[in-house]
């Protein structure tokens, strides 16, 4: 009797799961990345590409995990007991910087590679046939552009089929045919994405998306950031400083003993002045 | 509080009978059980709303006569509070809508989900995507800036070559030799009160013809599996509708937020250094146009009318040409061969209208 995972072939698995995990974290990921938005931090680069993948790690492990117990069920009819999502985000991630890796420099070339044959392939029909821009963008879009899809999609077959010879080999080690007939099968799958108690979590879920809600319209700027030359921004007024009476009062009481300290001074001095004798006499 | 609640529920289910109206929107079976495709109706459904939302938002300053409507729409951008990201969502928006008609209507036509009985949906389900298409095409005009007006002009020049009533409808959109005041109101009236009442009438009787032939359910399994996995709308098809909407509100903000609505000087009647080009949805027809093929008085009828119009009638005619009950679109070659192209074609002339803009100078 042929073992459960012989009977899919492994691109296919690595697809069901990869494709399913990848739309499971994407509303976690799109939050992160619109709350840096919102503060003005592009998520695709610097410090914002960072914050976003190092959040994604937990997000994506998270996923394949839920998704693969899933898959397993259904359409193996196994199951696992212990952790699943690390065990196998773990091997994928690996496999894709391997095969990213490849990718980048065969997707590179087959694109330089093809737009220099597009050239010379519309500079020969240019010698036959006067052929207007229009035609000549289209076709020689699409002599660059098939060919450097396919290896992009080649790239993608191998990454998939990789990483479904792992889960293959994950599910044989570690998992477990289920005896059960296909409706308990879909009743325990169904139940293990219920969650155990579901007011905690709908309560939660309403909390997070006030605070998340809150954070949104705390962050977002209130004008534009992209201002029309003709709209420049209003002239900032002069900062006004706080009018503090008691200050003033005290200020100004000090200014004005100052001043009688002075005028007594002065006319302490024009007093001994004229006591003096004035000139020598004759 | 939970008797309170219940108290208000039972008041009004005594009145209106809460109770049915909520077997059948809520207890609908899904043969086959919940799936992520079937979320795109539900979405357009949430994009529509929330268009409606920031479109009442927006017409609370602005003013549409071609004298206010570009400073009463720089305004919105510049004076009020957050109103340049309200007007950059209603525009990404309405790309949104036009994107997720595209996904729905392909993962209907892809799921043979056209075929007998659900004709009928499918025939309204066009005349949605008309009104969605006329909602992006009347709402472009309205900031009145370069872009807006030309774009109009272009799209009302294609529209004039419409043999028998093209000259009609050109005249009756423009009110006049050249886009102007009556032209503005015109699509103002259109775009914020004909369309939105055709569209929540042909969508209310979408989904009563929805529901009244029930969902096609998946094209691949046995009667046992389809049985075995059959749930409720309610609470699973309805928790991933949810999550599908978020993730679109989410992408919608992001879009605002990346590229946020800016407008060209004010339309004149004279293009000066703008070239004229229709919204981004409608670039793979501009773009047609352009080949030589397609020049001259008959190849722009050709390309602009009567291909078009030959493809929205194949549309309209497919459930009843394409009569075959195989519903697995891997066992329908014609069908995956002819999605591929279209979808391809639309994409490499947009993609190639993107390129064109370097050679126009």
């Amino acid at each position: 009797m042929p073992h459960p995972v012989d009977t899919i072939s492994s691109v296919k698995l690595a697809w069901a799961i990869a494709w399913s995990a990848f739309w499971t974290g994407f509303p976690f990921k799109i939050i992160v990345a619109l709350l840096l938005l919102t503060a003005e931090i592009p998520p695709w680069e610097g410090a914002g590409l960072v914050t976003l993948l190092v959040l994604s790690v937990p997000v994506d492990i998270w996923a394949v995990g839920l998704t693969a117990r899933t898959i397993f069920l259904e359409r193996l009819g196994m199951q696992v007991h212990g952790p699943v999502g690390l065990g196998l985000w773990w091997q994928g991630a690996a496999l894709g910087v391997v095969v990213l890796g490849g990718a980048y420099y065969a997707v590179g070339t087959t694109a330089a590679v093809s737009q220099k044959i597009a050239a010379a392939i519309i500079g020969v029909i240019k010698k036959i046939y006067a052929l207007p821009i229009a035609e000549q963008i289209t076709l020689e879009l699409l002599i660059w552009s098939v060919p450097t899809a396919m290896v992009i999609l080649v790239c993608l077959l191998i990454w998939l089929k990789l990483f479904g010879w792992r889960v293959k080999r994950f599910v044989m080690t570690k998992g477990q045919t289920s005896s059960e007939s296909l409706p308990e099968r879909v009743r325990q799958w169904d139940y293990a994405r219920v969650p155990a108690d579901p007011t905690l979590v709908l309560v939660s879920i309403a909390g997070v998306a006030v605070v998340l809600t809150v954070t949104f319209w705390v962050l977002l700027p209130v004008t534009t950031p992209h201002r029309h030359p003709d709209y420049p921004p209003p002239p900032s007024e002069a900062v006004k400083k706080p009018v503090k009476p008691e200050e003033m009062l005290k200020k100004t009481e000090t200014t004005l003993a100052k001043a009688e300290a002075v005028l007594e001074a002065v006319e302490k001095e024009k007093a001994k002045e004229k006591k003096k004798p004035t000139g020598k006499g004759k | 509080m939970n008797a309170l609640l219940q108290k208000v529920y039972d008041f009004v289910d005594e009145r209106i009978d809460l109770k049915t109206l909520e077997a059948k929107m809520m207890r609908e079976p899904i043969k086959g059980g919940s799936r992520w495709a079937y979320v795109f109706g539900s979405c357009l459904l949430f994009i529509f709303i929330m268009q409606a939302v920031t479109g009442v938002l927006l017409m609370f300053y602005y003013i549409p006569s071609a004298d206010h409507a570009y400073a009463s729409t720089q305004f919105i951008i510049h004076e009020v509070d957050y109103g340049w990201f309200i007007l950059s969502y209603h525009f990404w928006g309405s790309s949104a809508m036009v994107v997720m008609v595209f996904a729905h209507m392909s993962q209907v036509f892809l799921w043979g989900a056209y075929k007998t009985p659900r004709e009928m949906t499918w025939l309204v389900g066009l005349g949605l995507f008309g009104i969605v298409m006329a909602f992006g095409f009347t709402g472009y005009l309205l900031p009145w800036d370069q872009r807006a007006y030309w774009a109009t002009t272009v799209g009302v020049e294609i529209m004039d070559k419409t043999p028998v009533v093209g000259d009609f409808l050109a005249r009756f959109l423009k009110g006049g030799p050249t886009p102007g005041q009556m032209t503005l109101s015109r699509f103002f009236v259109i775009h914020v009160m004909i369309l939105p009442a055709a569209l929540m009438g042909l969508a209310g009787l979408h989904l009563f013809l929805f529901r009244s032939a029930g969902p096609a359910g998946p094209f691949r399994g046995t009667s046992d599996e389809l049985k075995a996995k059959t749930d409720f709308f309610f609470p699973r098809q309805v928790w991933k509708d949810i999550v599908a909407m978020a993730a679109v509100f989410l992408a919608i903000c992001s879009l605002a937020l990346i590229e946020p609505v800016q407008l060209l000087e004010q339309a004149t009647p004279d293009p000066g250094d703008y070239h004229p080009e229709p919204e981004w949805y409608f670039l793979f027809l501009f773009q047609l146009l352009r080949w030589k093929v397609f020049s001259g008085e008959f190849g722009q009828f050709l390309g602009a009318i009567a291909i078009p119009g030959a493809f929205m009638l194949l549309l309209v005619a497919l459930p009843f040409i394409d009569r075959s009950p195989e519903r697995n679109i891997f066992k329908r070659p014609i069908a995956l061969l002819s999605w591929a192209v279209v979808t391809i074609g639309i994409l490499v002339l947009t993609v190639s209208a993107i390129l064109n803009r370097e050679f126009l100078d």
